[in-house]
């Protein structure tokens, strides 16, 4: 069967579903996916470890430690922070950047309508 | 192993199922049953916080159980899963009463974590094999542990702590090896231990100040554990024994090959049962596990590393679950070249633990 580029929108969840520091997985042309509402904002990220392919949206959302002096320990960007389950790699889940590592999380684009969360897929299926 | 096959065998040599608790307690006698049962297995950790937890969270089953508490489990999320054709069990949290100030309770301790194994999960599924955990405390009683089930078909070597109060060339542990030589076992160490109980500090130099001081300095104390067991002349005494390093890191071996040759050749005469290259001793004697293997930002440098030594005889594949720092099969054969997948992958644990072909259907 022919691949063909498309662009698809996928409800994926209500905003009631979805209330602040929440998440859902969702399954989308094979792809498993977490979509979380990270401090208000929807994102909607693969749910695949880039470092050795963990289910790396199951693990928990938390803060972390800011870059500090020796023996300070400032805590911030809470409810941003995913930690993978398997080796705890920091990822930002706003910017999908791993706080260790070059290698990053794959973002899809996500909008809101309605009151439903919407994700937008592009390329091929 | 079809010819057919692309995909080579896959033999775990470190697995980590936890014992019931209170299964135990029907293997212990009184009055460690009674101690046991009321709360109190010893010491514990020095208490480093990961903060991912050390089992890994995602390690549970559809109905909320943890998968390496239970032998169908295991042998479905782990075994399957990845199509694995032996397992070698070390058991958790069975390290610390190794290091225990009281022998007699932590020989019945560790006994108590075999009996469950050898009756629970061993029958369970024919992939399933186990190290045979010893404390070192009092090596007679590690001695009546080995005779016990020495030669039980379904466990293929005997666990110690990494953690230890002597480095495991010292001569007080020989009685131990002696024994496992009689039933033809390997020794083993594992860390996790390493300044708990009656153990040596956390690291060579001293006590760490964390988790991540402690984790990445484990190489050390297994650094001091190889020299020791090559100086002291176990393997001189011992020609058939082989003594396995569990999960303490590869890429520093070469250099400490090399280190050991130099000084072969100008202390020789301090050891001298050592009648060829210390280096040549380490090959026929030491074995390794992959995991947590080190990866390196250009995978060449350690594909160079893994030139520098014999690790077609020497490493074997492990994948620590379900510990916060396992590696996956494919992750690991991405990493390792291709020449050397069907040695670590399988066949020298094959060997070592003497694992007769599964013919798949």
């Amino acid at each position: 069967m022919p691949k063909t580029t498309t662009e698809q929108r996928f409800a994926v969840a209500s905003v009631e579903e979805l209330p602040l520091g929440a998440r859902k997985i969702v399954e989308i042309n094979n792809r498993s996916i977490g979509v979380f509402n990270v401090n208000g904002q929807y994102v909607a990220v693969l749910n695949l470890c880039p470092h050795e392919l963990a289910p790396v949206c199951k693990g928990r959302v938390s803060g972390t430690t800011a870059v500090s002096m020796p023996g300070q320990y400032n805590w911030g960007q809470e409810g941003e922070i995913l930690y993978c389950p398997w080796h705890g790699w920091e990822f930002n889940l706003l910017t999908g950047d791993c706080l260790t590592d070059k290698r990053r999380l794959f973002h899809y684009p996500v909008e809101v309508e309605d009151g439903t969360v919407y994700l937008l897929w592009k390329g091929k299926t | 192993m079809s010819l057919m096959s692309k995909k080579p065998s896959l033999i775990d040599v470190d697995i980590h199922p936890v014992a019931n608790r209170t299964r135990m307690l029907d293997f212990l006698a009184e009055p460690w049953r009674t101690r046991v049962a009321r709360g109190n297995t010893g010491p514990s950790s020095l208490g480093y916080w990961n903060p991912n937890g050390v089992n890994r969270p995602d390690a549970i089953t559809e109905d909320g159980q943890r998968v390496e508490a239970n032998p169908q489990a295991l042998a479905k999320h782990l075994f399957d899963l990845y199509d694995l054709e032996y397992g070698i069990f070390n058991p958790g949290g069975s390290l610390h009463a190794g290091l225990s100030p009281e022998p007699d309770f932590s020989a019945a301790l560790v006994g108590a974590i075999n009996d469950v194994f050898i009756h629970d999960w061993l029958p369970v599924d024919p992939r399933f094999r186990t190290s045979l955990v010893i404390s070192p405390g009092d090596p007679n009683l590690a001695v009546e542990q080995i005779h016990k089930y020495g030669d039980h078909p379904g466990v293929v070597q005997v666990l110690m702590p990494s953690g230890s109060v002597f480095p495991y060339g010292h001569r007080y542990y020989h009685p131990i090896y002696e024994a496992a030589v009689a039933h033809d076992l390997p020794l083993a160490i594992h860390p996790g231990s390493e300044g708990n109980g009656v153990s040596g500090k956390s690291t060579s130099a001293g006590y760490a100040g964390g988790y991540f001081e402690w984790h990445t300095s484990l190489a050390s104390n297994y650094i001091a554990h190889l020299v020791s067991l090559i100086a002291e002349g176990v393997f001189v005494k011992f020609p058939t024994m082989k003594f396995v390093l569990i999960e303490g890191g590869v890429s520093w071996v070469p250099s400490m090959l090399w280190r050991l040759d130099k000084n072969w050749k100008s202390l020789r005469m301090t050891v001298p049962w050592l009648d060829r290259p210390p280096s040549e001793f380490v090959a026929d004697h030491i074995r390794l596990t992959t995991q947590p293997i080190e990866e390196p930002e250009d995978p060449a440098h350690l594909h160079a590393i893994l030139d520098m030594f014999p690790v077609e005889r020497m490493l074997m594949f492990s994948t620590d679950f379900p510990h916060w720092d396992g590696d996956t099969p494919d992750f690991s054969m991405r990493l390792l070249p291709k020449k050397l997948h069907s040695r670590v992958m399988s066949e020298n644990a094959r060997e070592l633990y003497k694992l007769p072909v599964v013919e798949h259907a």
